[in-house]
């Protein structure tokens, strides 16, 4: 047999030593060179969850998101509710801090639910989702039926996001402006 | 000096090239599954895909929804008995009269009345993939499209991805092309 025999060659330790890395080397080299097109989607297009941990900026406040792309618009939960001519005034769950916002109306909406149409204040929201920084419409509705705070509909993930079902809480928030 | 000759060079050289090549391919399949495995078995698709109803063929548009636990339905006129669920499809998607068995009975619970409606099981061709699924019944007539694909069908074979729409239209081999 050749590795037999090879023993008493010298330096046979140092030709093996570089086949084999020199194998190694070429078959990483080309499963990269196979699969650069799918690496390459995958970089532009963020998979997540179907529900994600988010951050509301600038107040930094930590909320579970159910992202659903059932729901044409995202929508959060607002308690309290106040409209001041064009602005609305409310407050985020206490579970989730209780925080206190104010913030102008882009625009009402007549928003479809199993219940009937309602209408709805649309406010401008920054969120972060994993490495990713967006500033997204959302209406307001008081969600306390609901499991989670913040819905994510189509408007928000159709800025390059995948659902894969499989997933749960896989994206942590980690936005260049996070501390 | 003859022998020497023979065993050097000329006989290793064959040997050690299949060797190689082995050793080559062996190495490119165990990396192959770290560039490929994940995502190549699911199939993405859009925000509404067409999907066929089976054995029937019927093509149904249906709403790819994350945020719902199960599948659903469209059914009018719907009657239950004897744990069979007798339903026709809304008369856009055909007027199919269906008769199925009840696996189950779901609970629902909305913001001011609690439902139960019926589960039956039903086979759809998604993509080039064919699945047998529970679907809840209930009368969607105010909503737009007559089939709610949830994430009980959502967690094995797919993943979403709303900037599309109509991407993986079905191709199982049991589906008559059109």
């Amino acid at each position: 047999m050749w590795w037999g025999e090879g023993k008493g060659e010298g330096g046979w330790d140092f030709i093996m030593m570089d086949r084999w890395l020199s194998l190694f080397s070429l078959a990483v080299l080309t499963s990269f060179l196979l699969f650069t097109p799918e690496m390459a989607s995958a970089e532009e297009k963020v998979t997540i969850g179907t529900v994600e941990d988010v951050i509301l900026l600038p107040w930094r406040v930590k909320l579970p998101a159910r992202i659903d792309t059932g729901a044409a618009k995202s929508s959060l939960d607002a308690r309290e509710l106040k409209v001041h001519e064009d602005r609305v005034e409310f407050k985020l769950p206490k579970k989730y801090g209780g925080l206190q916002l104010r913030l102008p109306v882009i625009e009402w909406r007549h928003v479809r639910t199993p219940e009937g149409l309602e209408r709805r204040p649309i406010v401008e929201l920054e969120i972060c989702l994993g490495s990713r920084q967006i500033r997204t419409l959302v209406n307001l509705a008081d969600r306390s039926m609901v499991k989670y705070p913040l819905i994510l509909g189509r408007n928000f993930l159709r800025e390059d996001f995948v659902v894969d079902v499989k997933r749960r809480r896989t994206s942590k928030p980690n936005c260049p402006d996070l501390p | 000096m003859k022998i020497v000759s023979r065993q050097n060079p000329f006989q290793k050289r064959p040997v050690r090239l299949s060797v190689d090549l082995m050793l080559f391919l062996v190495l490119a399949i165990l990396l192959l599954p770290s560039g490929k495995g994940i995502a190549g078995e699911k199939i993405t698709i859009g925000e509404v895909e067409e999907v066929v109803l089976m054995p029937w063929g019927l093509r149904l548009p249906a709403r790819i929804d994350t945020g719902a636990a199960t599948s659903s339905l469209d059914s009018r006129e719907l009657n239950v008995e004897n744990n069979i669920a007798e339903f026709r499809l809304p008369k856009k998607f055909g007027n199919l009269q269906l008769h199925l068995p009840v696996v189950e009975w779901q609970s629902i619970r909305s913001a001011d009345f609690a439902e139960r409606r019926p589960v039956v099981e039903i086979t759809l061709c998604m993509g080039s993939k064919l699945i047998r699924a529970q679907v809840t019944l209930n009368d969607r007539s105010r909503v737009r499209y007559p089939l709610i694909i949830g994430r009980n069908i959502l967690k094995d074979n797919f993943v979403v991805d709303c900037t599309r729409s109509n991407c993986s239209p079905p191709k199982c081999p049991e589906v008559p092309s059109r």
